[in-house]
């Protein structure tokens, strides 16, 4: 009963309050550009909320995220500029937004989706690295052949066309060549962020969480207790990959944004961005991807804002070999060689903001194992311990038998 | 809630469906059979056409020297590997073409010899992780958080509880497992073992590093986990004290083939025994085995 109020109030504050953002973002912060960092910071945060389900969570190394973000992002911008289109064109409204972005979001998950489970299903079935380079290679291999094909023509079969049609490295600007309609503004941004964090909240916390968890840990034990490695490896693989498309599909029609999808926006480079955010807020930690998303995206545009700062124009002009953009790159790496030696686990670990505590807290009064009826259900291992007389707390009871404890290596065969 | 009536519940749990309640060991039906099972790593043939049947409710031991191949024949079993030759039966169903995530769902749990617990999760994680297969609420309903969600996560969390309740883990459910004392980590690894519900316990050295008493408690909570969960255990063990005083049936193995196979007695004076593992060890052995060996003797049954 109160569960159920209290998701019907959260559930009731959210819709309110992303609302409200995309009613008041314009005054919040009257510079579009900031804006489109706001914004961007915000799909920043689902891509490294879907990285972290597989990096974090899982333990499984995939560095080819941009390349479902990619997917996510043309199949949406493909989906929303031909509903564009059908709804008469025209001025981009939130009324309409409500058909073309859940049409958009859901058709870059699936196809994101998709290639998740084709990219999955065979390497997952290996071991550590080879993910790594397996999700690499697609990821170039996505970004390359939408890159390079742009000669069109009647030569060409209908996969051929399709491709062209995407518009190669100049990027895809939707049906006309004016543009992806922009239909993504706060609300569809600020409330994909929000049930993205709830998602894998969830996630985290459940059974299903746990036993991926537990397969990051130790797949061997994991398996022996019957958890199938393959299946929690390929379904976190999906998912992560269906969060990417979504993030895509914010992405493609991401308002104050660029209104053309391009293949250089996932390189390699934004991978590795995904991947930072999700390292330095702290691998498996909801709140850390949050954090890292949106610390990774200021950051970047910090540099690009000093870069227009008088004093290092002067310098510029000085030193013209000097190259700001390269600057990031060393913030970066400085950033992350602190964090890596002052915080291994990053800023979060694998906690979270908010402390989730256990309802069946233990100390809540269990009696030691001398009560009535102990001793045939007391094993006899505690049957030293309830000695001890029906000592008030399980920690008391567990104590005698701890207390002669004495580690020593095994004996191997 | 008192502690009686938790673990009233868990007997419940765990008595349900199973036929009888009398502890006592019977000769039961074959519950786990090995027939002709062999393993080559490479040239080395790791277990060689190794053969025995473990009845229902048997304390069984797997010895024998140093690289005899006993861890071998539980990552058999388990799947770890899969045999080149020979078959595996578990309760009628053929093992060898079972992943090791479905043998475990079939009843068969273990632990490891160099023990494998889950380092970044609670104590009680890692015996929740064990129950994750059981479960009704899957992975709509946990996003969802649906009533069935909350129900199944407090049914398992009470089950999980009362489980480290009786390997004395239950004060420390909250810390992380890299935290606990090495033998509490053995403990926690039969612990999540057990909350498989399993037909059969596969211990690998569950005696290795302990002292005196802590192998003669070990003893008294092997046979107590067979008679209260009514499970079968089979035991590959180095340290002769608990091998010769809990096993009712034995058999031992020498270069991955069998050797020697019968009662803890006969084991005692197998010649062939003697010869390959105890050695000269034996003459040694009485002073501080006079209590294990005599209920070794006194519980051991001699199989057919």
């Amino acid at each position: 009963m109160g569960r159920g109020l209290k998701t019907i109030i959260g559930a009731v504050v959210l819709v309110a309050a992303v609302i409200g953002l995309e009613m008041g973002l314009e005054h919040i912060l009257p510079d579009a550009a900031w804006r489109q960092v706001a914004l961007f910071a915000m799909v920043n945060v689902v891509v490294a909320l879907s990285l972290n389900v597989i990096n974090g969570m899982a333990g499984q190394f995939s560095i080819g995220h941009a390349g479902f973000v990619g997917i996510g992002a043309y199949t949406a911008a493909i989906v929303a500029s031909h509903l564009h289109q059908s709804l008469g064109g025209g001025e981009v409204t939130f009324a309409h937004s409500f058909i073309v972005m859940p049409a958009a979001i859901a058709s870059a998950a699936v196809a994101a989706a998709l290639f998740g489970v084709i990219v999955g299903l065979p390497s997952l079935r290996l071991r550590g690295d080879y993910l790594a380079i397996v999700t690499l290679g697609f990821a170039e291999i996505f970004r390359l052949v939408i890159a390079t094909a742009q000669t069109g023509g009647t030569a060409q079969g209908a996969v051929g066309r399709f491709l062209a049609s995407l518009g190669g490295q100049n990027g895809y600007a939707g049906t006309d060549g004016t543009g992806v309609p922009q239909y993504a503004g706060p609300f569809w941004i600020f409330g994909a962020v929000a049930l993205g964090t709830i998602i894998c909240w969830r996630l985290k916390f459940s059974g299903w969480g746990r036993a991926l968890r537990a397969l990051r840990e130790d797949e061997i034990a994991s398996a022996a207790v019957g958890v199938d490695p393959t299946s929690y490896k390929v379904t976190s693989f999906v998912i992560a990959a269906a969060g990417a498309g979504v993030a895509g599909a914010l992405l493609a029609s991401m308002r104050d944004g660029n209104p053309t999808v391009q293949p250089d926006q996932f390189s390699f480079m934004y991978s590795f961005d995904a991947i930072t955010m999700v390292i330095l807020g702290g691998s498996g930690s909801v709140s850390g991807a949050i954090v890292g998303g949106v610390f990774v995206t200021i950051t970047v545009k910090l540099i690009e804002q000093l870069q227009g700062l008088e004093s290092i124009q002067d310098l510029r002009t000085e030193y013209p070999s000097l190259d700001l953009n390269a600057l990031r790159m060393v913030i970066y790496a400085g950033v992350l060689i602190g964090l890596m030696i002052l915080r291994p686990e990053g800023l979060f670990g694998e906690r979270e903001l908010f402390k989730r505590g256990r309802r069946n807290a233990p100390g809540g009064g269990p009696g030691g194992p001398g009560g009535p009826g102990g001793e045939r259900n007391a094993p006899p291992g505690g049957a030293e311990a309830a000695l001890a007389e029906a000592a008030p707390t399980g920690v008391a009871v567990a104590a005698p038998s701890t207390g002669v404890a004495v580690a020593a290596p095994a004996g191997s065969e | 809630m008192s502690e009686d009536a938790g673990s009233n519940a868990v007997d419940r749990a765990y008595k349900a469906g199973k036929a009888s309640e009398d502890p006592a060991p019977r000769a039961g039906k074959p519950l786990l059979e090995l027939r002709g099972v062999t393993k080559l790593f490479g040239g080395l043939r790791a277990v060689s056409d190794v053969s025995f049947t473990v009845p229902e409710h048997r304390i069984f031991g797997l010895i024998g020297p140093n690289g005899a191949g006993k861890t071998t024949v539980f990552n058999l079993i388990t799947g770890v590997y899969k045999s080149d030759e020979g078959t595996i039966h578990f309760g009628g169903t053929d093992l060898g073409p079972q992943k090791p995530s479905a043998i475990a769902r079939l009843g068969v749990a273990r632990t490891f010899q160099n023990i494998r617990l889950f380092g970044q999760l609670t104590v009680l994680e890692n015996v929740l992780v064990a129950c994750e297969n059981t479960r009704k609420a899957h992975l709509g309903s946990a996003l969802l958080r649906s009533a069935l969600f909350y129900r199944d996560e407090e049914d398992m969390e009470k089950r999980a509880l009362e489980l480290l309740r009786i390997f004395d883990l239950h004060g420390m459910a909250d810390e992380t497992c890299t935290s606990l004392s090495y033998g509490n980590q053995r403990r926690l690894e039969i612990a999540r073992a057990m909350m498989l519900s399993p037909r059969a316990l596969l211990l690998d050295e569950p005696a290795a590093g302990m002292n005196y008493g802590e192998a003669e408690g070990l003893k008294k909570q092997i046979r107590w986990l067979r008679d209260h969960f009514e499970i079968t255990v089979v035991l590959v063990e180095h340290n002769m004290q608990v091998v010769m005083g809990v096993c009712e049936e034995i058999h031992v193995l020498d270069h991955g083939e069998t050797i020697a196979h019968g009662s803890p007695g006969e084991i005692r004076t197998h010649p062939k025994v003697l010869a390959a593992y105890l050695g000269e060890e034996v003459p040694d052995e009485p002073d501080g085995e006079s209590v294990g060996a005599a209920s070794g003797k006194s519980e051991g049954e001699v199989p057919a």
